[in-house]
């Protein structure tokens, strides 16, 4: 072969027609349906999709954990269906799950990285070495001897990473490895994977962030078990309506781009990062308005009623123990009446710590927390009373179902508290609220349900209560995009209804669309209450709280100081519209 | 204190990370050594002996850099017990009623005899506990694994599967948190649509009640969480071959100096 002239790059990975189906009775659907792909040395790859379109079965082929009934993969030439050649497969392929934390075998950070060196034969010392190596690359050197459950969200991926790096592998895999981080925390993810990529890793990588997706060099859309879009993310990304078709939405920078294309001018090709559509934004020279002095006042509901009060709140979990940590401390905080509050902050800050007070699972150990006319401090107010007044849907609920069938895990509630009318009618009627069906979906089973579904279950299970407040700890996390966009359609309709709701996220457009309060968390403790428009245009005060605006505010920002005529205090695309259409025509340069 | 916090019944995470002679030692040597020492404490005979043995106790807690407040504490929970054990140990145990006899009613007589026994009693378990003790304090759940190994790889020669085994203990150990971390959620799941769990049931059927529909849902993710780490496992090349270890376990010059030292330990307190 030496001197030989190659003209097309051997693939690392070859799919060629792959057909697969799970084993069981129960799944009479082929998974993926004649799907082919190259993957190439030093790609970078992003794979998107709606769920259930065959992303992770795709990814666990890629390394021979599951093999295909039709069509073949391989790997450097290596063929993942013959069993002597799967373990030389697995050296050079590494994969890195969803839950980072269920792939964790050791009861060191240390040893668990040497799992995989272990696995091989290598030597001690080349044992040694090698996780040194893998544990600074992550940058987990000085956390080498703690325990895994001691390990943040961000700390524990970066650990399975460093696992996967331990087999030096050619490639790796990520099945939505980002799921459980923050924002920062997530891009810190995404930039490990560019630097990997750089130094001449191959990576493939699933995600529903599309934002994320444009990052790669490659994005590959799978849709029904077949790819059906392959190239480079301007490629992929041109209009809204061609990514629709496979249930995705464009980046935000290009979707904002399309909506405000009457006013700011059509930009090809679209932008699809964040700073490249803030740079490009246009000039203002049409006539300067009142509007640009002015703040757009929040049109949103907040009643006058001071519903939830806590009042210097603090919480330490595993008191008296080595594992004692201090959770919130002197937190005050106010929800009112028939509004949206939303909590904000890093992982870690608290957010989860205090909705489980305000639904009396957790009781103020200092300080105090009033729900409605209940003091929570008061340990003779029985939980059960104010779980009637107060539902908690938590985060990853579908981890925590107990029902076997929707119907009976949505009766749980009532059936706890007693209730007058039938049960049949009153987990119809929680059904109907967030658009399920009662007929179709009563019983079917929970587990065979897809990520959209189950949190809709969730979400009725809880309302089933009929609730007077609605706790929501990050209700979006990990949807896909058609699923997120659902959830936040039935939110909204709660919220006009009068719902008052408490929303923890990490999605600040889904805060910006909801809520009407917020309240940013930092080291246990809110550093800043206020409007949602107050709030989202302190950027300084955002930043010490490792938050970042949303792109629609970044972008009415930049417009105001390119002369556009518009207020402060806009948060919403439509609010953005609203301003735009004030500003006098032609106006962009 | 707080309802859901199982975590705190797991016995583990006592392990405290400084820097001593005792934590250097081999996991193997000092596992050996303590099997040693709590065998001869179980059975010592005499006062001197037990009373040696818990002064070795003391000078292994300073040894190890233990704090002393940390150690005494372990002794305190069980103290009470301990307590009326010995008392009732010196009222009633069946040795001979030697003169001089100290004091008597009826047929309880109290002699010298009698208050030497419950002062074995005592010693012997505090010994017990503070040896136990500096093990878990001195050993990670990662040196345990690995001493295990070590200890047990003559076994192998008797087509004992101890890698796999070693590898269990190793994941149950990883697991016991995590499954009471996925006890708390799904309490706290139940607890927040209604489920009661303020009341801390006094009978024993209550509290099966209250634990009965946990153990459905427990079983489910941990079986789920089995899965996936099977999954893992195999996507690291778990069964591949035959495995190496990360730490090389080599016997230094001290950890045969910890070996002598805990045979003469358990010699002295046998026999003294």
């Amino acid at each position: 072969m030496h001197g030989f002239i190659i003209d097309k790059m051997e693939p690392l990975i070859l799919l060629d027609n792959v057909t697969f189906r799970y084993p069981g009775e129960e799944n009479t659907r082929d998974v993926l349906r004649g799907l082919s792909l190259e993957i190439l040395p030093g790609d970078m790859v992003a794979v998107v999709g709606s769920n259930g379109s065959g992303k992770t079965t795709m990814l666990r082929l890629m390394n021979g954990l599951l093999v295909p009934q039709g069509g073949r993969v391989l790997v450097n030439g290596l063929d993942t269906s013959r069993k002597d050649q799967l373990m030389a497969i697995r050296r050079q392929v590494g994969l890195v799950f969803q839950h980072p934390e269920d792939q964790i075998v050791a009861t060191t950070v240390d040893e668990d990285v040497a799992f995989g060196p272990e696995n091989l034969g290598l030597s001690s010392a080349e044992i040694r070495a090698r996780v040194d190596q893998a544990l600074k690359a992550v940058g987990m050197e000085e956390h080498a001897q703690r325990s895994p459950h001691m390990l943040s969200g961000g700390q524990t991926q970066r650990l399975a990473l460093a696992g996967v790096l331990a087999m030096r592998p050619q490639v790796v895999l990520f099945d939505e490895a980002t799921t459980m981080l923050d924002p920062a925390g997530r891009l810190m993810a995404i930039r490990e994977m560019l630097r990997l990529n750089q130094e001449g890793m191959t990576v493939v990588f699933i995600t529903h962030h599309m934002e994320e997706a444009v990052m790669a060099s490659r994005v590959v859309v799978l849709h029904e078990g077949k790819v059906a879009e392959d190239g480079s993310p301007a490629e992929v990304f041109t209009d809204a309506k061609r990514v629709g078709k496979y249930g995705l939405g464009l980046p935000r920078p290009a979707r904002l781009a399309e909506r405000f294309q009457e006013w700011l001018g059509v930009m090809t090709p679209r932008p699809l990062h964040p700073q490249e559509w803030l740079d490009r934004l246009p000039v203002y020279n049409g006539e300067m308005g009142e509007a640009a002095h002015s703040s757009v006042g929040s049109p949103r509901i907040v009643g006058d009623e001071a519903l939830i009060e806590v009042r210097g709140l603090e919480h330490t979990y595993l008191v008296d123990t080595p594992l004692a940590h201090l959770a919130l401390q002197d937190l005050n905080m106010t929800a009112m009446s028939g509004g949206t509050l939303g909590l904000l902050g890093r992982t870690g800050s608290g957010k989860s710590t205090l909705l489980q007070h305000l639904n009396g699972l957790l009781r103020p150990q200092k300080g105090s927390v009033r729900v409605g006319p209940h003091q929570l401090a008061d340990l003779d107010v029985p939980t059960k009373t104010v779980a009637k007044m107060v539902g908690l849907v938590f985060q990853n609920p579908e981890m925590q179902f107990f029902e076997q069938y929707v119907g009976d895990e949505i009766s749980y509630g009532p059936r706890q508290i007693g209730i007058e009318e039938t049960l049949a009618e009153r987990v119809r009627w929680a059904m109907e609220l967030v658009g399920l069906d009662f007929e179709a979906f009563k019983d079917r089973l929970v587990f065979a349900l897809s990520g959209g579904e189950k949190r809709k279950v969730a979400l009725a299970a809880t309302l089933a209560l009929r609730p007077q407040v609605l706790l929501l700890d990050e209700p979006t996390a990990g949807l896909d995009p058609a699923a997120h966009l659902e959830v936040l359609g039935r939110l909204a309709g709660l919220q006009a209804e009068g719902m008052t709701t408490v929303l923890s996220s990490h999605r600040m457009n889904d805060l910006a669309a909801l809520a009407s309060r917020l309240a940013v968390f930092e080291h246990g403790t809110v550093i800043r209450e206020g409007p949602v428009g107050e709030v989202f245009w302190d950027f300084k005060g955002l930043a010490e709280a490792g938050l970042e605006p949303p792109l629609v505010v970044r972008t009415a920002s930049r417009l105001r100081e390119r002369g556009w005529p518009i207020p402060k205090g806009i948060v919403t695309p439509d609010e953005l519209a609203d301003a735009l259409r004030a500003c006098s025509p032609g106006g962009a340069q | 204190m707080n309802r859901f916090e199982f975590m705190r019944n797991i016995p583990i995470g006592q392990y405290l990370p400084v820097d001593s002679v005792l934590h250097r030692l081999d996991p193997r040597a000092r596992l050996l050594a303590v099997v040693l020492v709590v065998m001869a404490l179980t059975f010592a005979p005499g006062l001197w002996g037990l009373t040696l043995g818990l002064a070795a106790a003391l000078v292994c807690l300073w040894l190890g850099k233990i704090p002393f407040k940390y150690a005494l504490r372990a002794l305190l929970a069980p103290l009470p017990f301990l307590l009326i054990l010995a008392v009732l140990q010196v009222l009633w145990n069946a040795g001979p009623d030697d003169p001089p006899v100290l004091w008597s009613w009826g047929r309880l007589v109290l002699t010298p005899h009698d208050f030497r026994f419950g002062l074995a009693l005592l010693l012997r378990f505090c010994g017990l506990i503070l040896f136990l003790g500096i093990m878990s304090y001195t050993t990670s759940t990662t040196q345990m694994t690995q001493g295990l190994n070590g200890l047990l790889k003559p076994l192998r020669v008797l087509r004992i599967p101890v890698d796999d085994f070693v590898m269990m203990v190793q994941i149950t150990l990883r697991f016991l948190p995590l499954l009471a971390l996925s006890a708390e959620r799904i309490a706290k799941a139940q607890a927040a649509r209604g489920a009661d769990w303020d009341s801390r049931p006094g009978s024993f059927f209550a509290r099966i009640r209250q634990i009965v529909p946990m153990l459905v849902p427990l079983f489910m993710t941990s079986l789920h969480r089995a899965e996936n780490l099977a999954l893992a496992m195999d996507a690291r090349a778990y069964g591949s071959g035959p495995r190496s270890t990360l730490a090389e376990l080599k016997m230094q010059p001290r950890d045969w100096v910890c070996l002598i030292v805990a045979g003469l330990l358990a010699a002295g307190i046998l026999f003294l």
